[in-house]
Formats: structure tokens, C-alpha cells, sequence
């Protein structure tokens, strides 16, 4: 199943430290040989400062106490070099701990600036010292200490290539801590930064949506709301042109997105265009799925690609998240994945037939003969299919409802009364309002 | 008479010994002596050490005396010249010109004495008079001109003469005594010192025979037919006599000499009676004596463009061979701006006169005037030009063709030159020629390409050198001055996929192009991805740049361009089976009859409007050269059988109503005519066989309908034919059934599937997915009866008056729309909250059924499904728009542009069409298609 894996078009697009919980569920799915993955969390980690999670690594991959030279020496370096950063931002760093003194900075930055050059001596180097240290802070794996520090940082900065910067420095920061609502919160003002920002080039915008929605796939696929908010972005013009254009293997989230949100209708069709104009860049069994049942109506095709599906979804990173209950783990997003799915052929089967064997039926949606009958008993129930069961054949035989010609036409006329009158309203609300004056 | 000197003087200066000159001939040849000598004379007399020192390779400095002196002599060669031709307009003018020389010289050598070289000039002209006036029959047959010429001449001579009558007299006394006198020491002076360096090589070089056989040649020249020989022949003697001046001397040649020499033949270029070709060689010869780099590199430029002029009008091209030797010139250039790095080219500044005396040794920058790039683009058109004019089915167009290699490398060449200094805007002017000559190439034919540069350039290196050795084989004489390896390649280079190579070049261009080049890069780009059958990637490449809006305001030739590129996009989707992309693209190119002339394959009559001569000569201009042609007959096949596909189907599913859904016009106006006929034959034209697929079509005999379409001839041009007709019998099959579906469902109450895959030998899963097509899309009231594989139709026939009444309620909408639209633009904006407009009658069902249909399960059951649009009808406004139409083509559910990853072509904007929602048979071609754009 390899095959499908995304993991290498999506790394590139990430923050090294994004990467390793890629690694680390990839690891667990056994897709590819643990060393090969042992070996690529030591590549990730030679230019990150967590020299102490590399030496691990290092150790259980070569199975030995001993640790490269390199490595230690490069520790040492890490360390003075901490060392060094955290004096330089020590003075802005002991102010901010002060409770009272924070107290007295206002929302105008530059007061703030002022406050801080006369009353306590801390002066523009210290603010990028305080930069520095976050960041660093962040490559060592202290992602709460970075998170705290960029957002103060933010606070201060004047500058603001480096305040955006900052910026994607927390959101990877609150990710990897999976504090999901602030992350949100921290991507919608990344969004508004990029979208109002002045590129130099348009390329470098059209990056820096693509990373955005890389970023994102941790945060949808985790935040409850997720699934709504990841069309409200991807399906954006602006970010649709971007999968498009860049990384268009983003649309397997959207595609599944789609799938498990059923309120998104109206977008959908466009959607399917964007699929089938982008199968010559992108195709996995997921969009395939919807183009067999929403374009070439192969109904059987659509059958097989919903099982290859499953196995997608449990191989992915984001869309394959387990959740433990008690003591068996499930993936809610492959239920939900499948339901949907069904329901997805059933509906546009159930549109083209008069008559369905149910034993057909069964089989179409994956389900056995009990099963499947319950299922449609259900939605008959539910009043959401204008069916009846006849049990004698074992069929479903749908009611059409074909809407009488005249009914028809009195709808089409129906809008035009009051159109018209509004219009007349509206005109005569201008004639008299000149007259008035 | 006169040529006789020069036939003795050639000899001289070939291959002869002192003892030719010791025994003389005829009487009148010693004159031609004398000239020699007495420059010489002089010479010795200032720098006596010069024959000792000078080695022909160090630079000589001359006196102001010497170049006078040059000057003249150079004058008298012009006189000789001018008699042997009997013309006597040029005489006149070289004879004032020796006047105001004669002046020069003797205020520089600050005697009285009158210098020989001018007695012999008037010796010489005054025999040539007495000759002319003499020979009456002669007089007769001068033109006008000339005789109006000889007449003056003869009163000017007459006056002039008198001031030197002692002297011509002493003159013509003693010749032989004088020449004698000093032919001791000048030979001691020539062949002592110089024989190593000038003779030597010469002689080496110069097989014996050749010049023999020269000598023999010119020997042959008599007064008498000297009118009827050859230009070249008259060039060489004339090339040779400067030659010879400046071989006699070698050491003497200096920067002023050449450079005043230079300047002379300059300011005679594009004046009346200034010989092209003549031109032309004077220049080469000059770079062979050029003292400096620069020098060689100054008067290279002036040999290429006076190269250039020798063609002078716009419709003809140059000749092959001047165009062959322009190159190897082009060439050199660059080997000297190889060699020597530290010069530049530059056509913007005005530059010191003197910046080309500057030496090897000079360290600093050398500016030059000279424009590659423009010399360049010439040597192409040219090369176009000659293409256009040549008949394409003769052996001359293949061998002209032949030549392209010798292009390629010197566009390389010159690439790669204006690359290592840095100048890339220019470089990627370059690589767009080399874009233009390859975009169009198939693989085959790129493969073959690739093969005959390799072949040819070793034969060819061979041939042109021999070839070479034929043509300038005087000039070679002497060694040039300035010796320039070849440092570029002679050698075009091709990679293995013409893909590779288009990649290089294009992503030059859009990183470093202006605006039209970009354009015209990214169209050739467009067209070789559709060559390949990568649809979808010229798809994506024509949409991203915009190119459909903006090319109206692009100069003809990138319009047509487009238009090529358009059909060939058109061509591509075919064969990958997309018909209905295939017709978008090539409907509008049909749509006016003026295919021929939009895509400039041919000049296309009309009947009504008369082309004046202007517009036509420009339209001439215009024309493809035959081998980029793309076959009108396949391009016409494509089309309607497209066409007919798409629109066979949509008239039976539209009988009632056929004004209001038409795709293609140009197809149904055919068809209307074709069935008009009260006879038709079998058919013959591309038309007539769709015409008459499209008739048993009709019926739903899809065998013969493909029988028919696939019996065309063109289809043999086509890449993998038979998988094209293969998928092109699939789609038949497709629309006859549905065309089937479409024209009998009334009359069945329900059908068996099996018997549809029977009738038309199609797989069940297809059967069933077109049937199910058309269901989900509401062209086709029925369903699937799973159990027994039956289709039941339910009858909605609409009756007449059904008919009409919802037509009168489409209208009444969209009257109530105007009436709102017209009060929005009264009232000012978003006054009324407009409904979004109903597009189709497809909606209204759906509508109705939500709305109407009283139960709400069922209601959300259309609810929730998804009407689709048949599928592709939506784009079906590809906007091929064709130029000088100024129809509102709709850039239809197509309008997607697209930012571009890696080449970055244009800003990334992305146009989500307006139309990517609208119903099945919207009516593209008339509506325009609001585009809402968001730029990115």
C-alpha cells in the first residue's frame, strides 16, 4: 500500500519537526522497513538541535552504547550556545516573568518600546535576542517554551517579515503540542497575513498557501470542527489554485472531506470538475471513487475503489487516526469515510433504478443481505428514501416522484410575481424620493 | 586593350618570376608598372629599413604620404575597372576623385613634381578615349547615360590633359626606361625579404593549377566581351588588384590604411552604382589585412550586413550562398569575440572612431559596434523567406532545407556567447529562434534533424572548406593578419528528446523574455506538448497564461501562431479521444471559412471582398513555409467528425426546439446544404463523407457511419492511427446509441439492455453507464429495472402547447431579469437582491421537484442529488478564438487559469469560470461568460 503513501510529497512542504509524528505513525503502520525510518529521524534531526533524541535514535538503530563524535561534540555546541542566547534575552525574559511590569505595557507597540528602552533598559538587541532564543528553543524540542516566547515576541516585534516568521514558529509549536484551538487560531492569522501580505513575488505567496495547508492537515483532521473548516479553506479560490498548481495530492483531504461532510453540496460539483481536470496530476483511490460514481457512473468500480479506499485512510498519517476506547482503537474517520461512501453510491443508484434486488444491493454496498435490508429500512424510516421493500422478490422498488407539467409551470412563475412587484416597489420608492426633496 | 595590363599584372602577382616582367610583351604593358613602382619607390625613399624589419605580422606605422598614395592608386584600379567595363559614369567619378587627390598628394610631399602614378591614370584614359572615340560602332550602342558621360569626359580629359602635356609626353616616351630603372631594387625589396612571410604560404596554399587555369581565364578576356562576363569574375580581378596593392606591401598595411580603406567602401554603400556584391568582397578582403582584432571584427559586421543587403527587396530572399557565407562570417565573429573576451558589442553608444586600433595586447574593453542579436534574427528570416519563396516540391526546398543545422549552431553559438557575458535578455531572444525551429517537429522528424546535423556538419565541414577554398580563393592569398581559430563549435547540438530541449530553452525565456517573447514561447510550448499528445499540459499551459485574452492585441504573426497552436490542441484532444475539447478548439477556427489564411497555409479567395495588392503582399509575407504546415484535410476531418458527434445526438434530442441548441453552426449549415441536394453521389471531399455518416448516423447505423469516416485518406496522418480509430468507433457507437436512445424512446415502454449492447456492440458496463448518463442528467425520462436489466421509460412527452407554454415562461424570466438588470443600472447597485439567474431548463426540474413535489423525502432526495451537466458540454466554449474575429467566444468551463509551478510564467491568477455550473446546452457561442476573477 505503499504506493499511496503521501508521506514524501508532503514532508517537503513541512517543518522538520512536522515530519516526525509522520515518521512515527509510519513506523507504526510498518509500511517500510523500521530501519529505513530510524534512519531518516536521524537525517531529520542532524540540523535540529535535539541532539539527545538523535543519540537515542542512533543507539536503537545501530543497536550500540557507543555515540558518534560528531554528535557529542555538536552537543556541547548546542548547549553554549543556549547558554548564550538565554543571557542575551535574559533582561526581556526576567521582565516578562514580572507580573507587575507586564502589567504596564499598552496595546501601541511603540509605548511599549519606548517603556521598555527607558524604564528597563532593554533595547532592540534584546527583542531579537528574545527571537533567537525561541527559536532556538523550538529546534531543541521545547515547544511550549518557544511558544511562549514567539507569541511575546510577536508582541514587541517592529519588524514584519520577522513577526511572520514568529508566527509559523507558534503554529508549529502549538501543532506539535496539539493544542488544536490555538493552532487554529494561529493559522486563520497566518491565513489573513499571507492573503493581505505583499509578496514580491506571486510564486512566493503561492508557497506559502501550499505550506499553510500542509500545516493545516494537522489541525483539521484533529480540531472537532475540522472537516467543515478544511473546505472553507482549500476550497477558496485562492487555495484551490494552489493545490492545483503546486500540490495537487492535497486533494485526497479535500476529497475526503467532502465525502464525510455531507452539508457541502453546492461545492462539491465544482469539486468533482477540479478532479477530473486534475487526473492527469493526481489520482488515488479516493478521487477515483468519485469520479466512478459521480462521472462514469460504474457502480461495480466504484465498489472495488471504496475498499481500496480503507486501506488509504488507515495508512494515512491525518486521515487514519486512531482513537483508543477502553481497549480496542478504531478510526472514526474510516467509519465515517465508509458510510458516507455508501450512502454516496446508494443515493445515485437508487436515482437511475426503478428496481433494485436486494441480494445486488447487499453486495454493492459491502454489506450482507440482513444488513443491507435493515440499512434501507432505515433510511425508509428516516424518511430519507421514497421507497418500499417488496419482500416477496426481494426488491427495493423506488417511487419516483415526476412532478406534474403544470406544477412545473406554475413553479416557474410562481418567483416572477414577486419579482415584479418589488421591482415596481423599488421604483417607486426612487420616483418619490427626488419628489420629496 | 586595357585588360591586357591586367592580365599581365595578374600573372604578376600570382605565381611569376622577375623574367616575366624582364621580357615584355606588348607595348602597352609596362604602363601598368610603373604605378606599382613608383609607389614603391616612394616608399623605399622614406623608410629604406622598413624591408628589413617588417615581417608582415608587426603592426607598421604609415605615413600620412603612403596613404595618400594608396588612395590613389586605389582610384587608378577604380579607373582601370571603369574601362574595362566601358563604363564611362563611374569613370567620371573616379576621374574627379583622382583630382581632388592628386591635390592631397601634393600638398603632402610638398613638391611640384606631378606623381607618375597620376600621368599613367591619364595616360591610360586618354588612349581609352582615342579608343572609344574611334570605334563608332561601339559609341552606338553606349545607353544614354554613358554616352552623355563619355561626352563630358572626353571635354574634362581634354582640359585637364593640357596642363600636363609635357609630362604625358615625357611619359609616354620613356616607360620603359623608368620601369626598368627600379624593378631591380623593388624586386630585391619584395622577394628578398618578403618572400617567406606573403609568398611563401600563398604559394603553399595555392595549388598551381588553380591558378593556371585562372590565369589562362582571364588571359582569355578581351576588351571585346568584357561586358559579358560574369560579376564575380570582373570582382576577383578588382579584389585581386587590391589585393595586390596591399600584397606588395604587406608591411605597409597599417590600421589607417585599412581603416581609411574601410571607411571608403562604407560611404559608398547604398549609393547609386555601388556594386552589392561587389561590396561584399572588398569587405572580406579587408578582413583578411585587418591589423587588430577589433578591426577584423569591425569590418566582419560590415561584411554581414553589407551581406545582408544584397538582397534589397522585401519579397525575394538572399541568395543561398551569400546566406551560407554570412554564417561562416556570424561565426567567426564570435570566434573573435571568443578569443577575445575583453571586446564588446554594443549598438547603443557612439563610439571613438579609434577604439578599434587597440591591439591584442590591450587589456581593457574594446567596444565595437554591432547588434548579434539583430544580425541573428535576419539570418533567420532570411533562411524563412528563402523557404516561403522556394516551390516546395523541388529538390531545391529539401536541400535548402538541409541547411538548418548550419543555423542551429550558430544560434547556439551565439546563445551560449551572450550567456558568458551575462547579457540574457538577448540570449533569450536567441533561444526563441532556436524554440521556432524546433516547436513543430514531430519526433520523427526531430529525430531525423538530429541525424542530419550530425551527418552533414562532417561532410559539410569538409565541403565548405573546399568550398571556401573555391570561392575566396584569392582572398586567401594572404594570410590573414589577424588569425582566428575556431573556438566555437561548428557543431549543432541536440539531445535525445526534443522535450529536453524545448524545456532548456523555454525556461530561459520566461525567466528572462520580454512580454512578446514569452508569448511566442509559450505558444510553440503549447504546440509541442499537443504534438505529443500531452493534452492536458498545453491544456493547462494555454489557460495559465491568459494567452485567449490578450492575443487580439499581439502583432499577426503571433496570432497566427496561436492559431496554429490552437489546432494543433485541437488535433491533440482528438486523438486522445476528448471530442467535444477537439471541437471547442477548432470550431472557431472554421467558423469564418478563412482557415487557410488564419493559419497562413495559402491565400484564401473571397468573394466579396476584394483584397487590395498592399494587403495581399503582406498576407504573402505572412506564409508558412510548407514544411510547417499542419495538413488542412486532417484538421477539416477532425473538425466535422467532432462536429458530427457531438451534434448528431443533440439534434435528435432537440427536435422540437432545433433553433435553440446548436453547437456547431458551420456543421448544421452543411448538413442543411447537403440535404438540399435532390442527388448525392458517393462521396468525395472530407465534407461530403461526414455528410454522409452523419445521414446513416442519423439512422443509428453506426458501422457504416464509421465505414464511411474511416475510409478517409487523411487519417493515414495521423500518429497511431489505429488506436484513433479505434476510440473514434467507440465514440460513434456511443452517440449512435444515444442518438437511438434519444430519437425512439417514445416508442418503446421499456428496453432490454442486452438487446442494446446487441444493436450496439457495446460492453454491458458501457451500455449501462451511458444509459445511466443520460438518466442522471434528465436527457432520458427512464430508469433501470435492476432485476430483469430493462430500461423503463416513463413518456413525458411534452405536448405542443405544453411545449410553448414553458418556453413563454423561459421568456417572461428572463424578461423579468432584464427588467431588473435594466433597473440596477438606473438605480445604482445593489438595490434588488437578484435571484441567482435559472440557467437551464434542467434546473427548473430539480426545482420543481424540491419545491413542488410535496413530499419532502422525495424532495430531498433531488436535493441532495447532483444534476451533473453532460459531461464536457460545459467547456465547450474552449475559446479557440481565432484572430480578427471579434465574435464573443465564451472561454467556457474552461476558464481555469492556473499559476504555474516551476517556469512561473505569468502571475499566478486563477479565474474560476463563471460558467463551470452552467447547464448542459447553454448557449455558449453567443453568451458571454462573466469571469470572476480573482487574482491572486
Amino acid at each position: 500500500m505503499a504506493e499511496y503513501d503521501l508521506t514524501p510529497r508532503i514532508a517537503p512542504n513541512l517543518d522538520r519537526h512536522l515530519v516526525f509524528p509522520l515518521l512515527e505513525f509510519l513506523q507504526e503502520r510498518q509500511l517500510y522497513n523500521d530501519n529505513h525510518i530510524l534512519k531518516a529521524k536521524i537525517d531529520l534531526l542532524n540540523n535540529t538541535n535535539m541532539v539527545d533524541y538523535a543519540m537515542d535514535i542512533h543507539k536503537t538503530l545501530y543497536q550500540t552504547e557507543d555515540v558518534p563524535q560528531d554528535m557529542i561534540e555538536r552537543r556541547a555546541d548546542v548547549v553554549a550556545r543556549l547558554k548564550s542566547l538565554e543571557d542575551a534575552a535574559a533582561p526581556l525574559v526576567a521582565f516578562l516573568q514580572n507580573a507587575s511590569a507586564v502589567q504596564e505595557l499598552k496595546a501601541d507597540k511603540h509605548y511599549n518600546l519606548q517603556l521598555l528602552n527607558d524604564k528597563y533598559q532593554i533595547g532592540p538587541a534584546q527583542i531579537e535576542a528574545l527571537y533567537q532564543y525561541g527559536k532556538f528553543q523550538f529546534e531543541c524540542g521545547n515547544y511550549s517554551g518557544a511558544a511562549d516566547y514567539l507569541y511575546q515576541y510577536r508582541a514587541l516585534c517592529t519588524n514584519s517579515e520577522r513577526s511572520l516568521s514568529a508566527l509559523w514558529g507558534k503554529l508549529a509549536a502549538e501543532v506539535l503540542m496539539q493544542n488544536w484551538d490555538i493552532a487554529l487560531e494561529e493559522l486563520n492569522r497566518l491565513k489573513e497575513m499571507i492573503d493581505s501580505k505583499n509578496f514580491s513575488s506571486p510564486m512566493n505567496q503561492v508557497h506559502s498557501r501550499i505550506w499553510l495547508m500542509h500545516w493545516s492537515l494537522f489541525i483539521f483532521f484533529n480540531h472537532d470542527n475540522g472537516r467543515t473548516l478544511i473546505i472553507d479553506l482549500f476550497n477558496q479560490d485562492k487555495y484551490l489554485n494552489a493545490i492545483q498548481t503546486g500540490a495537487p495530492h492535497l486533494l485526497r483531504y479535500l476529497a475526503t472531506a467532502f465525502i464525510v461532510n455531507k452539508r457541502k453540496r453546492p461545492q462539491f460539483k465544482d469539486f468533482l470538475k477540479v478532479i477530473q481536470q486534475e487526473q492527469h496530476s493526481f489520482k488515488d483511490p479516493i478521487t477515483e471513487f468519485l469520479a466512478c460514481v459521480y462521472v462514469n457512473y460504474d457502480f461495480d468500480g466504484a465498489q472495488k475503489k471504496m475498499r481500496e479506499c480503507e486501506e488509504v485512510i488507515l495508512n494515512d498519517p491525518f486521515l487514519g487516526k486512531r482513537v483508543e476506547e477502553s481497549n480496542f482503537s478504531t478510526v472514526p474517520l474510516r467509519d465515517e469515510f465508509l458510510e458516507n461512501a455508501r450512502l454516496f453510491i446508494f443515493e445515485t443508484y437508487c436515482r437511475i433504478h426503478e428496481r433494485i434486488d436486494m441480494g445486488v444491493l447487499a453486495e454493492k454496498l459491502n454489506l450482507n443481505y440482513e444488513e443491507a435490508e435493515r440499512w434501507i429500512v432505515n433510511l425508509i424510516r428516516g424518511s430519507k428514501l421514497d421507497a418500499k421493500i417488496d419482500s416477496q422478490t426481494g426488491t427495493v422498488i423506488m417511487e419516483h416522484n415526476h412532478p406534474n407539467v403544470y406544477e412545473q409551470l406554475i413553479e416557474h412563475t410562481k418567483a416572477l410575481n414577486s419579482r415584479t412587484y418589488k421591482l415596481v416597489t423599488q421604483i417607486l420608492e426612487h420616483a418619490q424620493a427626488p419628489a420629496a426633496h | 586593350m586595357a585588360s591586357r595590363f591586367w592580365t599581365q599584372g595578374n600573372s604578376d602577382s600570382d605565381d611569376d618570376e622577375p623574367t616575366d616582367i624582364d621580357e615584355p610583351s606588348s607595348d602597352t604593358e609596362p604602363v601598368d608598372e610603373p604605378t606599382n613602382n613608383t609607389a614603391n619607390r616612394y616608399i623605399a625613399g622614406i623608410h629604406p629599413d622598413d624591408s628589413d624589419d617588417d615581417d608582415g605580422q608587426k603592426r607598421v606605422v604609415k605615413s600620412a604620404k603612403d596613404k595618400r598614395f594608396d588612395e590613389m592608386a586605389s582610384t587608378v584600379d577604380q579607373i582601370k575597372n571603369a574601362i574595362k567595363i566601358n563604363d564611362w559614369v563611374s569613370l567620371q567619378e573616379t576621374f574627379d576623385k583622382i583630382n581632388k587627390q592628386l591635390d592631397k598628394v601634393m600638398r603632402v610631399i610638398e613638391s611640384q613634381k606631378i606623381p607618375n602614378l597620376y600621368i599613367k591614370a591619364l595616360v591610360m584614359l586618354e588612349d581609352f578615349l582615342a579608343q572609344a572615340s574611334s570605334n563608332k560602332d561601339a559609341k552606338k550602342k553606349m545607353s544614354p547615360t554613358n554616352a552623355k558621360a563619355f561626352n563630358s569626359m572626353k571635354q574634362k580629359l581634354k582640359k585637364n590633359n593640357k596642363q600636363y602635356e609635357d609630362l604625358i609626353i615625357k611619359f609616354r616616351e620613356t616607360p620603359q626606361s623608368e620601369e626598368e630603372k627600379f624593378e631591380d631594387d623593388e624586386d630585391s625589396d619584395q622577394y628578398g625579404s618578403d618572400d617567406d612571410e606573403i609568398i611563401e604560404p600563398d604559394q603553399l596554399k595555392k595549388p598551381e593549377p588553380v591558378s593556371d587555369s585562372e590565369t589562362s581565364e582571364l588571359g582569355n578576356d578581351r576588351p571585346g566581351d568584357d561586358d559579358d562576363a560574369p560579376w564575380d569574375q570582373k570582382l576577383r580581378k578588382k579584389d585581386r588588384l587590391l589585393e595586390k596593392m596591399f600584397m606588395k606591401k604587406p608591411s605597409e598595411i597599417t590600421w589607417d590604411t585599412v581603416n581609411n580603406k574601410f571607411k571608403e567602401i562604407l560611404e559608398a554603400r547604398g549609393r547609386k552604382g555601388t556594386g552589392r556584391f561587389e561590396q561584399v568582397e572588398q569587405f572580406t578582403f579587408l578582413t583578411k589585412v585587418a591589423k587588430t582584432p577589433a578591426q577584423k571584427l569591425q569590418i566582419l559586421f560590415s561584411v554581414v550586413s553589407a551581406q545582408f543587403d544584397v538582397n534589397p527587396g522585401l519579397s525575394g530572399h538572399m541568395p543561398i550562398n551569400v546566406w551560407k557565407k554570412c554564417v561562416q562570417n556570424m561565426l567567426v565573429i564570435l570566434d573573435i569575440l571568443v578569443q577575445h573576451p575583453n571586446i564588446k558589442v554594443d549598438d547603443s553608444v557612439e563610439l571613438d572612431e579609434n577604439e578599434s586600433k587597440k591591439g591584442d595586447d590591450y587589456d581593457g574593453p574594446i567596444h565595437v559596434w554591432g547588434n548579434l542579436v539583430a544580425f541573428l534574427e535576419k539570418i533567420d528570416a532570411e533562411f524563412f523567406k528563402s523557404l516561403q519563396c522556394i516551390d516546395p516540391h523541388t529538390r531545391e526546398y529539401v536541400e535548402r532545407l538541409r541547411d538548418e543545422p548550419l543555423f542551429v549552431v550558430l544560434a547556439q553559438n551565439v546563445q551560449e556567447y551572450l550567456e558568458s557575458i551575462g547579457d540574457f535578455k538577448a540570449s533569450s531572444k536567441v533561444a526563441l529562434k532556436r524554440v521556432e525551429l524546433i516547436y513543430y517537429k514531430p519526433h520523427e522528424v526531430y529525430e531525423a534533424t538530429r541525424k542530419l546535423a550530425e551527418l552533414t556538419v562532417d561532410g559539410d565541414n569538409g565541403e565548405e572548406v573546399s568550398e571556401e577554398s573555391k570561392g575566396f580563393v584569392d582572398t586567401r592569398i594572404i594570410a590573414p593578419f589577424v588569425v582566428t581559430p575556431e573556438l566555437v563549435a561548428r557543431k549543432p547540438t541536440f539531445p535525445e528528446n526534443s522535450r529536453t530541449l524545448m524545456d532548456v530553452l523555454v525556461s530561459l525565456i520566461y525567466k528572462y523574455g520580454d512580454e512578446r517573447t514569452k508569448a511566442r514561447a509559450m505558444l510553440c510550448d503549447i504546440y509541442h506538448h499537443a504534438l505529443l499528445d500531452e493534452f492536458a499540459v498545453a491544456r493547462d499551459l494555454l489557460l495559465m497564461s491568459h494567452l485567449q485574452e490578450n492575443v487580439h492585441h499581439m502583432d499577426i504573426s503571433t496570432q497566427i501562431l496561436f492559431n496554429r497552436a490552437m489546432s494543433q490542441l485541437g488535433l491533440c484532444a482528438f486523438r486522445v479521444g476528448l471530442v467535444s475539447e477537439a471541437h471547442g478548439c477548432l470550431s472557431e477556427l472554421y467558423s469564418g471559412g478563412r482557415v487557410k489564411e488564419l493559419l497562413a497555409q495559402g491565400v484564401s479567395q473571397n468573394r466579396y471582398h476584394e483584397k487590395t495588392p498592399e494587403q495581399e503582399r503582406l498576407e504573402r509575407r505572412r506564409q508558412m513555409p510548407y514544411h510547417m504546415h499542419i495538413n488542412l484535410e486532417l484538421l477539416e476531418s477532425v473538425h466535422l467528425t467532432s462536429a458530427m458527434l457531438l451534434e448528431v445526438p443533440n439534434m435528435a434530442a432537440n427536435v422540437h426546439d432545433a433553433k435553440r441548441k446548436i453547437i456547431s453552426k458551420n456543421f448544421r449549415r452543411l448538413l442543411e446544404v447537403s440535404e438540399k441536394q435532390t442527388f448525392t453521389g458517393p462521396p468525395e471531399t472530407v465534407r461530403d463523407h461526414v455528410m454522409a455518416a452523419t445521414r446513416v448516423l442519423i439512422n443509428g447505423d453506426f458501422q457504416k457511419a464509421f465505414d464511411i469516416i474511416a475510409s478517409l485518406e487523411v487519417w493515414k496522418f495521423v500518429k497511431n492511427r489505429d488506436t484513433v480509430l479505434e476510440m473514434l468507433k467507440d465514440k460513434i457507437k456511443e452517440e449512435a446509441l444515444r442518438t437511438y436512445l434519444f430519437t425512439f424512446s417514445s416508442s418503446y415502454d421499456s428496453l432490454s439492455v442486452d438487446q442494446l449492447t446487441n444493436f450496439f456492440d457495446l460492453s454491458l458496463p458501457r451500455a449501462h453507464s451511458i444509459v445511466s448518463r443520460m438518466m442522471i442528467n434528465e436527457e432520458l425520462h427512464a430508469s433501470w429495472d435492476q432485476p430483469t436489466g430493462c430500461i423503463i421509460f416513463r413518456n413525458v412527452e411534452l405536448s405542443r402547447v405544453q411545449a410553448l407554454a414553458f418556453q413563454l415562461t423561459e421568456k417572461l424570466s428572463i424578461l423579468a431579469e432584464s427588467n431588473e438588470r435594466a433597473s440596477e443600472a438606473r438605480l445604482g447597485g445593489g438595490g434588488l437582491d437578484l435571484p441567482p439567474r435559472r440557467r437551464d431548463g434542467q434546473d427548473y426540474a430539480a426545482a420543481a421537484a424540491g419545491g413542488g413535489g410535496g413530499t419532502s423525502s422525495g424532495g430531498r432526495w433531488q436535493d441532495l442529488s447532483y444534476s451533473q451537466t453532460r459531461q464536457g458540454s460545459g467547456r465547450a466554449g474552449y475559446g479557440g478564438r481565432a484572430l480578427s474575429f471579434n465574435q464573443a467566444g465564451g472561454s467556457g468551463g474552461y476558464s481555469r487559469g492556473r499559476g504555474m509551478g516551476g517556469g512561473g510564467y505569468q502571475n499566478s491568477s486563477r479565474t474560476q469560470g463563471g460558467s463551470a455550473l452552467r447547464g448542459p446546452h447553454g448557449d455558449v457561442s453567443t453568451r458571454m461568460v462573466s469571469l470572476r476573477g480573482v487574482r491572486a
